[in-house]
């Protein structure tokens, strides 16, 4: 049993995973797209539903323009996921403890069987990379043989969003433990991660000073999205080179 | 072979002890070797918790990236890179991660059909969503389709059949081409949608006619200090965009050196151009023209004599007809005279009337920097480790004669295996129609595609992950890789692989076909091919015996060779070359240049998949259609707005879709992505959409590719946006366009 | 004729005058006002009660029930909500009927408790709205849900997994404030419904007999029962008031917890209980003025008088309704946050700005133009529109607040546009639930709690000061 002086509600400042995405690298080739759809059972929405703001992607791509033709320009690429903050907002606003902090992996987790709809997470989530089930969007036979075994299957009216593919986490973890040693760095990565022709997107324990994606994230001019909220995103940004 | 063959027995064969903790496996669960265990009795490989991931290689598009795919149980779970393959490093892109969605689709075709040409290989209406599996059933045994097969061989004179097979695989290839040297028949002909849009054909003959051997370029790009690219689309599906991906991370990544700088020349921005520190829109056909300006520019910066290649151009004349500054130019040319610029010839600038002299002029660029088979450079690709030759796929004019073959009946019977011609070739080049005049058309199709509908027969073959074979890498890579592709799951359905039909039906149609090809099966045909390679030193790996490499071959995802074997292509003599600033004729009386590109997430084949039709395009976070790129001023002067319907219409057909105001396109061009528009393919992607294919005149360059760029086009406005119907867009156009956001005050 | 003769005169004619003005100062014998009330309830129903009552039974089991039935085995893919969008008019609907059912408590309770003396015929209407408004608010809120059937998990209940519900969410506190504002306006409209039960018991036979016998409590209108009776009415009535304004305001925390452009503002508590009070009063005089024009007897009950005390009350309201809006725009304003500029130069200047400015016309220039004037002011079906329009005004400020603002967040990359589907008809079923409960519970209850009238006008008297008629009132209680 947990007493309620052990549930924290948000682990402040420091991380244990986290991202660093070099936007000067990304080419918006959807291939993170991709990935994260085929690893975590995400549901396909059709084409009104995606036309309508209710595609299910955990992470997209944002690009705006910048200037008129011909001296136009498209900003740079930017993959937008769930920035897993630190003092998140989606997390005190569920009346079901739907959304926890994970104490263990300083994740923000969505526990899609306590869900029930309230949809109030995606309100408050400043950067609305929440993904509802609107519909039960269901995969025709026999699509569903390549549903991920260790993702759940999502079913209507239950919010989802990134989760740093926490079964990979999981995994990684087991594998180490049963060899009597410490995840590696770099041992395992994120769907996202790992497609990612360009190597945009590293992945790693940003509580170890020396795991690549620290040292990444120590090259100075990197930013956080709306860090002046006070989320303590673990994602860094990197806009130009 | 039996079927009661267990796998365990195959392992002992193979000679590689089942370790459970090695990740990669030697040998998928092919159907021969294996048969399905219930639950209850699975294989030992199939401890529960467990995945088995096996290497093999992708077949989305012809670069061949190494792929791992994580099985589970039998089922194939998750596509990832194969991380010891020297092509992707273990990257892979969008359209190989869907890969899956092709494997289970749900409009595969399930078993050998006999077919009346133009019906319905499944219901016209399919809810996306739902479990109404229509397909239509096989209606024979493999045992007949063989039959089938063989008398189509027996029965007609060798030079009245005709293979014409995709860009992948090769180890089909192989026996095509074996079976046909043996027995006359027509040699196989390769065709894809993407060799047509990359202007393949140009690239070599351009690489033939500078430096005097045909071949493929390879272009340094992560190495480069600036890169020129004209209209070249290298981060969207160009040659081998994981790898040419790989190539622009490095140029850009700033560790070691300075950021690489790069320039983009084209019509309308790519996604590539997107990433671009300069882009510069040019008219079409110009890219030549340009690029010889920038060259002779360069020379006079740099003083001394102007080169012969160079000096026949007018700067201040070509700035003039190819729309841009010739400030602009001179600019660029500041920046190139100071720096070692990489110049690439894209697909975009040489689908034109005149895209041999712009491959040329453009490749000639390379040579102000002296940069051929220097790091960041020009190479020629490595050819494959058993190559001797380089070998392109059909350039667009080769596959009209074929087409003109087939219509005046010299071709009765036709073998189609791994692409849809009736889709990705120009309707103007009359494919559909010719089929009609061939007596016997056969289809290996895995998905009941548009060519596929119009077969006697459909006999399909193993989806790409069910599937033996090999690739040979084309480009991409400094090493000669030959990648290997073994079944990663059991046959979903009742489809048989192709090799094994045509090597089962050449064995009944005996005579020179059955010691054509004198296999058992394919996986003997593969050993044969792929243990010549045992005898070749410095490869990844070594081998005792054909068994033991030929499980290693699997187990790796291929052979590579450990040595850079890029090829040094002799450009002394560019610079005195003579090259000619012509500029592209264009057919077609409208005002607009036609631009179609090929769509970066779905490309020729994947609107089958649903999860790439959701993908939003990189450049207009389009998802599920098609789209028409107008220029805002442009569509302003005509009263179009976006999601408006509009049409285009060519000297040849039309194409009527929604408008998109895209913001970065020349005034007078209008854009259309291909890889929508199928008459069939499967509910994800029928009647989705329009096909600009459509709009495409049988002209073609010098090098005999398509020049698909050299239209001109009337855009006419079908009817205005209806509110709530439209593209369905990723982006939000309020807040990227500010659209409905007030006047700000 | 002498002065004194025509003083007299004068002095009848404005003691008539008064009387045919004040309720309470035109007594009627009681047993004829019990009559009254009773005949008013008891009448049959018209055929064109019946009319209007299937045609609302029918649109509530259409649009309320039966599309709520597509709703949760379609999902809310069926609503017009979506990313950014994911609250829409099932929430606008679900603040719009708490902010109706504050005017119900609020006249009954603060007037009360103050002892405004015109509030006594229209307490009990008042209080019905609270109950009935509530009703709808709960329905709203629970289409609201994605998976509506797991509602019991926002309660806590005991179970073996410790799970309970998250107190720090603002929608759990709303869900503890809803209930207890639920459980106590219930309480308080049944307290003073007791001896008017009793006297419908006394007064009728057959199933209402029993009824009403059940409901009355047995009580016999003895000494002790009424102080026991005025005590607990006391203690509501001063308990009901701070729950009423912590309802509002924890409603408003909803949206002024919450870190969006817009919502995030420390005004909204007291702005939110203003606006409640502003569409709850406008209700409650159109609820008054179909009353008195729909049922027997009760012009008697329900005069101008009423109109008018309740129409400067709105305007008053109308007034703080004003300053609060504007106070909350130009703190907003001022902030200088950039998306909250930009939000608040959407909701003028965006493609639904004429809906912002509808909202100000309807709950600020029409009341202001109207109810200033004392003999408009009077004139029931002129109030009542006013208060209708008022209550379209109220509806569109709660859309501005939540689809209008939410469109417009911190990822301009993902704004959009809400357009509604199902919400539609079944927020329209909760009106026609609404007006049908009424409809009911005319038939079944006495709308005028007789007993207080009557107590009223006992404590009215014309006393004579020489030659001067004056009114007094006395102390009852």
């Amino acid at each position: 049993m947990i007493r309620p002086e052990e549930i924290k509600m948000s682990e402040e400042e420091t991380g244990k995973w986290g991202m660093v995405i070099n936007q000067d690298l990304c080419t918006g080739c959807q291939a993170c797209v991709a990935a994260c759809a085929m690893e975590n059972n995400i549901s396909f929405v059709g084409e009104v539903d995606s036309g309508y703001g209710r595609s299910m992607h955990w992470i997209r791509i944002e690009r705006f323009w910048e200037g008129e033709y011909p001296e136009v320009k498209m900003t740079p690429q930017q993959p937008m996921l769930c920035q897993q903050c630190g003092h998140a907002n989606c997390e005190p606003v569920c009346p079901a403890y739907a959304t926890v902090h994970s104490q263990a992996e300083k994740l923000n987790l969505q526990v899609y069987n306590r869900c029930v709809g309230t949809r109030y997470c995606a309100n408050n989530c400043p950067y609305q990379v929440r993904a509802f089930n609107w519909r039960d969007y269901k995969r025709p036979e026999p699509l569903p043989n390549q549903l991920n075994p260790d993702v759940t299957v999502r079913r209507m009216g239950v919010m989802e969003k990134c989760t740093f593919c926490i079964q990979r986490i999981h995994k990684a973890q087991d594998v180490a433990k049963s060899e009597g040693r410490e995840v590696y760095d770099g041992e395992f990565t994120t769907a996202c991660a790992q497609a990612c022709p360009a190597n945009a997107i590293v992945f790693g324990r940003v509580d170890h000073p020396e795991s690549l994606v620290s040292q990444l994230a120590r090259k100075g001019h990197g930013i956080k999205h709306l860090e002046e909220l006070g989320t303590y995103p673990q994602i860094t940004y990197f806009k130009e080179g | 072979m039996s079927e009661q063959f267990s796998r365990r027995d195959f392992l002992k064969l193979a000679g590689v002890g089942a370790a459970t903790t090695a990740i990669l496996t030697g040998c998928g669960p092919a159907s021969r070797y294996v048969k399905r265990e219930p639950y209850q009795q699975m294989p030992e490989y199939n401890s529960v918790g467990q995945s088995t991931y096996y290497a093999t290689t992708c077949r989305e598009c012809a670069a061949g990236c190494g792929l791992v795919v994580r099985t589970y149980q039998g089922r194939a779970l998750k596509v990832e890179g194969n991380a010891s393959h020297p092509l992707n490093l273990g990257k892979t892109c969008a359209r190989g991660q869907a890969t899956l969605q092709g494997l289970y689709n749900p409009n595969r075709i399930q078993g050998p059909i006999k077919h009346v040409r133009g019906d319905r290989l499944y219901d016209s209406f399919s809810n996306p969503f739902l479990d109404d599996i229509n397909n239509a059933p096989a209606n024979m045994t493999w045992d007949e389709a063989i039959q089938v097969v063989a008398d189509a061989l027996k029965n007609y004179k060798p030079n009245e059949i005709a293979f014409l097979m995709g860009m992948a695989p090769d180890h089909l290839f192989d026996l095509v081409t074996d079976l046909a040297k043996a027995t006359g028949m027509n040699a196989p002909l390769r065709f894809g949608a993407l060799s047509m849009f990359e202007a393949r054909a140009t690239l070599s003959k351009a690489v033939e006619n500078l430096f005097g051997q045909p071949g493929l370029p390879f272009f340094d790009v992560g190495a480069a200090q600036t890169v020129f690219s004209f209209g070249a689309n290298f981060l969207e599906t160009w040659l081998s965009p994981v790898s040419y991906t790989r190539g622009f991370a490095g140029l850009r990544e700033a560790e070691t050196k300075m950021r690489g700088k790069f320039v983009q020349f084209e019509t309308r921005m790519s996604s590539t151009g997107a990433k671009a520190d300069h882009w510069v829109p040019l008219r079409p056909g110009t890219e030549g023209l340009v690029a010889l300006a920038i060259g002779k520019l360069v020379s006079e910066m740099r003083g001394g004599a102007i080169p012969r290649a160079f000096s026949g151009v007018n700067p201040a004349e070509a700035a003039e007809t190819a729309g841009v500054e010739l400030v602009a130019l001179e600019n660029l040319a500041g920046m190139f005279a100071t720096s070692n610029v990489l110049a690439i010839p894209g697909g975009a600038a040489l689908g034109q009337s005149n895209g041999l002299e712009i491959a040329e002029a453009i490749l000639a660029l390379n040579a102000l920097s002296d940069n051929f088979g220097q790091p960041g450079g020009v190479y020629l690709s490595p050819l494959a480790p058993d190559q001797t030759e380089y070998s392109r796929p059909a350039s667009a004019e080769e596959m009209r004669t074929f087409v003109e073959k087939m219509a005046g009946g010299a071709i009765k019977v036709l073998f189609v295996h791994g692409v849809n011609p009736v889709f990705e070739l120009p309707k103007s080049l009359g494919f559909e129609v010719a089929l009609t005049s061939v007596e016997q058309v056969i289809s290996f199709a895995t998905f009941p595609d548009d060519t596929a509908t119009g077969a006697d027969y459909v006999f399909p073959d193993h989806h790409s992950f069910e599937s033996w074979g090999y690739q040979r890498i084309a480009t991409g890579t400094s090493q000669p890789v030959l990648s290997g592709a073994q079944p990663v799951v059991t046959p979903f359905f009742d489809t048989r692989s192709t090799a094994d039909v045509l090597i089962a039906a050449a064995g009944l149609a005996g005579g020179k076909f059955a010691s054509a090809l004198p296999f058992a099966d394919e996986v003997e045909f593969l050993q044969a091919k792929v243990g010549a390679l045992l005898s070749q030193a410095g490869g990844s790996f070594d081998a005792p015996d054909a068994a033991t490499f030929m499980a290693y071959f699997q187990q790796y995802g291929g052979w590579f060779r450990n040595a850079d074997a890029r090829i040094t292509p002799d450009g002394s003599g560019v610079l005195n070359s003579n090259l000619s600033g012509s500029v592209a004729e264009f057919s077609g009386e409208g005002e607009f240049f036609l631009v179609p590109f090929v769509s970066p997430t779905l490309a020729e084949a994947g609107a089958n998949k649903p999860w790439l039709q959701e993908l939003p395009d990189p450049t207009t976070t389009v998802m599920w259609n098609t789209w028409i790129e107008i220029n805002p001023e442009t569509a302003h002067e005509l009263g179009i707005e976006n999601d408006d319907v509009v049409k285009v219409v060519s000297e040849l057909g039309e194409v009527q879709a929604y408008a998109y105001l895209y913001p970065a396109i020349r005034p007078d061009a209008v854009a259309i992505p291909f890889g929508q528009g199928h008459k069939a393919y499967g509910r994800y992607a029928e009647s989705r959409g329009a096909n600009p294919a459509d709009l495409l005149a049988a002209h073609f360059n010098k090098a005999g590719d398509l020049a698909f760029g050299g239209m001109k086009v009337k855009l006419e406005k079908v009817s205005s946006a209806e509110r709530g119907v439209g593209l369905s867009r990723m982006e939000s156009r309020m807040g990227v366009y500010g659209e409905s956001m007030g006047e700000e005050h | 004729m002498s002065d004194l003769k025509q003083h007299k005169d004068a002095a009848k004619s404005h003691e008539e005058h008064l009387r045919e003005k004040h309720l309470m100062l035109d007594p009627l014998p009681r047993g004829k006002m019990n009559e009254m009330v009773m005949e008013a309830m008891m009448a049959p129903p018209t055929w064109k009660w019946w009319l209007v009552f299937t045609l609302l039974a029918g649109f509530v089991v259409w649009g309320l029930f039966y599309k709520w039935g597509v709703l949760i085995t379609k999902g809310q893919g069926e609503a017009g909500v979506m990313r950014p969008d994911y609250w829409g008019i099932f929430l606008v609907n679900t603040v719009f009927w708490i902010g109706i059912s504050h005017a119900g408590t609020f006249i009954s309770a603060i007037l009360r408790v103050f002892r405004s003396e015109f509030r006594r015929p229209f307490t009990r209407a008042a209080e019905l709205m609270t109950t009935f408004g509530l009703v709808q608010a709960g329905f709203s809120i629970f289409m609201h849900m994605g998976r509506v059937w797991l509602a019991y998990w926002l309660m806590p209940y005991p179970n073996q997994r410790m799970l309970w519900p998250n107190l720090h969410s603002p929608l759990t506190w709303d869900l503890l404030a809803i209930t207890t504002y639920v459980l106590g306006s219930t309480m308080y409209l049944f307290l003073p419904l007791i001896p008017d039960m009793a006297m419908a018991r006394d007064r009728s036979t057959g199933w209402r007999k029993t009824f009403y016998k059940i409901l009355a409590l047995g009580f016999r209108g003895t000494e002790g029962e009424w102080t026991h009776l005025r005590n607990a009415m006391n203690i509501f009535a001063f308990a009901i008031i701070p729950v009423m304004f912590s309802v509002h305001t924890i409603v408003s925390w909803d949206f002024a917890a919450a870190t969006r452009p817009g919502w995030n503002s420390t005004i909204f508590g007291p702005y939110f209980v203003i606006g409640a009070l502003h569409s709850g009063m406008g209700a409650a005089i159109a609820v008054l003025a179909v009353i008195r024009g729909t049922m027997k007897n009760m012009k008697y009950f329900i005069r101008p008088e009423h109109f008018d005390a309740v129409g400067k009350l709105m305007l008053i309201i109308s007034m703080g309704w004003t300053y609060f809006f504007f106070n909350d725009y130009m703190v907003q304003w001022y902030g200088g946050d950039k998306w909250t500029r930009q939000l608040l130069h959407f909701h003028e200047a965006g493609p639904l700005g004429w809906l912002w400015f509808v909202m100000l016309i309807s709950n600020i220039a029409i009341p202001w133009a109207i109810l200033w004037n004392q003999k408009w002011r009077s004139t029931p079906w002129l109030v009542a529109t006013v208060g209708i329009i008022i209550n379209v005004g109220m509806w569109i400020e709660r859309y501005v607040i939540i689809p209008i603002s939410v469109t417009i967040n911190r990822m301009p990359f993902t704004w959009r546009m809400y357009t509604p589907g199902i919400e539609i008809p079944m927020g329209l079923g909760t009106v026609a639930l609404f007006i049908l409960l009424y409809m009911i519970a005319s038939k079944l209850i006495p709308l005028i709690p007789v007993w207080e009238v009557q107590e009223g006008q006992m404590a009215h008297a014309f006393k004579k000061f020489g030659r001067e008629t004056v009114v007094t009132v006395s102390e009852l209680e």
